[in-house]
């Protein structure tokens, strides 16, 4: 489904991301694990071409992403939820989720009804701004934004990081149920490493820009944590 | 007292025209950050499309206006694919390029059409006045003021209630999330600039009967307009519209008390004490971005 090899992604002109090469295939659920400063952010960020300029193949469903803008990325069915969320603070969170839909290759502007029932809460401030809900909130509307274009393959990035403990536990089930129940494709970055070994078949440690080790979750030892994801 | 609320409504109808002129300055510079000094010219260039119309095919301004918008807006539309959107990481550059735009533009009406003054007839079914008591309403003045409070109407509704200004606020406030969803800001960035630049066409088809139409008319609309730009308070309509009934007026009262020179330095001088105080201008964005 989501092919790269040989991958290098530049910011100006230093590489980030270098020499990496996966295979997402559909269904899937890959973590990428790292430490701080590896470039986990930037391969999401290389997915959707929001990087200055990549070498190398990648490939989504047999069309080449490294040529496509941001945009034509979008509605081949990449959605891509950031660290930090980024709702757009003066819209409700109704026009938020209808941004979503922008993305939509069918051009429909109806928001799914299961957003509603996978988060409640979106349901019960349809009419605030996204600046003013929590940090829980939020994430749960980016999340709610991204699956509003209907995906194929969903990017997380951090999505429980700075959010209140009672509400991350949920949105670590929900992103779980996505994939069993719905299956999406979902690739996520993470720090948390016990959610990583709980939610995702697969990962892939990053190591300066590299590709350090990849293997089944399960492979997915306190050994390896320490050695590469410890400080 | 008359001849004051006659000022007063003389006011009024120039500052109509000049908020159709300000509305477009506003949209491009809150959209885009672009100062576009070309903006003058559009006017002008609105101005000689009316009397090219009504010249060549009998056309009156009103019937005209759809036609001239968007006369206006293709060449703002090239003008914004052709130069502008190369400048958007060097914002400063812009404000030289659009300079240079405008002055093409001026002399290239001056070589084609020649420098001397045109006439545009005032809509015959807008001829006549209404008379309050001493005040003298010409039907083609109020007639401005509706109109002009109708393209505020107009453009309120197209940022807020439209899809198209629904991504143009998503662009406004989080470029790279945008593009995320599908949202293509070239295409968004083109067809603003080009509104705005309709707008000025407009009001520049709009202002022929008042005054005559030559290659530099537009430089002295554009100036009231950036005045009422900066006291408005950027990306603010209702800052546009309370600003330019605000300076439209206060140019006609000083000119009415002082003269028009002296009226003109009383205005600026008005306006640097306003903004020594506000620097941000009347109505302030105040959300966080």
């Amino acid at each position: 489904m989501l092919q790269a090899n040989a991958l290098y992604s530049y910011y100006g002109k230093s590489p980030i991301i270098q020499n990496v090469s996966f295979n997402v295939r559909p269904g899937d659920f890959v973590s990428i694990l790292g430490r701080n400063g590896v470039g986990k952010t930037t391969l999401l960020r290389t997915i959707i071409g929001l990087t200055s300029r990549t070498e190398g193949e990648l490939n989504f469903d047999g069309a080449d992403l490294a040529r496509m803008s941001t945009a034509d990325r979008a509605f081949h069915g990449i959605a891509y939820v950031p660290q930090g969320r980024e709702v757009i603070p003066r819209f409700t969170v109704r026009e938020n989720l209808v941004m979503g839909t922008y993305a939509r290759r069918d051009g429909k502007r109806t928001v799914p009804d299961y957003i509603f029932e996978l988060f409640p809460v979106l349901k019960q401030s349809i009419g605030r701004r996204g600046g003013d809900l929590s940090g829980g909130q939020q994430q749960q509307l980016a999340i709610g934004r991204a699956l509003a274009m209907e995906p194929k393959i969903l990017l997380l990035d951090e999505p429980t990081e700075g959010i209140q403990p009672n509400i991350v536990k949920q949105i670590e089930d929900i992103i779980i149920r996505l994939n069993r129940e719905m299956g999406l494709t979902i690739i996520l970055v993470e720090q948390n490493i016990s959610f990583a070994r709980r939610a995702s078949e697969q990962f892939i440690i990053l190591d300066k820009g590299r590709v350090a080790l990849s293997g089944r979750a399960d492979e997915l030892t306190d050994e390896i944590s320490r050695k590469h994801l410890s400080f | 007292m008359d001849s004051v609320l006659n000022q007063v409504f003389a006011g009024l109808s120039m500052a109509s025209i000049l908020l159709i002129v300000a509305l477009g300055l506003a949209i491009i510079y809150g959209a885009m950050g672009v100062i576009n000094l070309a903006h003058g010219e559009f006017v002008m260039l609105g101005a000689y499309s009316a009397w090219f119309l009504q010249e060549q095919f009998g056309l009156g301004i009103l019937v005209a206006l759809p036609v001239i918008f968007l006369m206006v807006a293709v060449v703002g539309w090239l003008v914004e694919r052709g130069v502008v959107r190369w400048l958007y990481h060097r914002p400063l550059d812009t404000i030289l390029a659009t300079w240079g735009i405008g002055i093409v533009l001026q002399q290239l009406v001056r070589l084609g059409i020649g420098p001397e003054s045109r006439y545009v007839a005032r809509p015959e079914i807008l001829d006549g006045n209404v008379i309050l008591g001493g005040l003298v309403m010409a039907n083609y003045r109020i007639f401005l003021i509706a109109f002009s409070a109708a393209v505020l109407v107009g453009t309120w509704y197209l940022l807020t209630r439209t899809e198209f200004g629904t991504k143009l606020r998503a662009i406004i406030q989080n470029k790279e999330i945008s593009e995320c969803y599908g949202i293509r800001p070239e295409r968004v960035y083109a067809l603003t600039f080009a509104y705005g630049a309709g707008l000025a066409g407009i009001a520049g088809a709009l202002i022929t009967p008042l005054v005559s139409v030559t290659p530099g008319m537009g430089t002295y609309v554009v100036v009231d307009a950036f005045l009422v730009v900066i006291v408005g308070g950027v990306g603010s309509l209702i800052g546009t519209a309370v600003a330019s009934g605000l300076v439209g007026t206060a140019s006609a009262a000083f000119s009415f008390l002082l003269n028009d020179t002296l009226g003109r330095v009383a205005l600026l001088l008005a306006i640097i004490l306003l903004i020594r105080f506000r620097p941000m201008g009347l109505f302030p964005d105040k959300v966080r971005r």
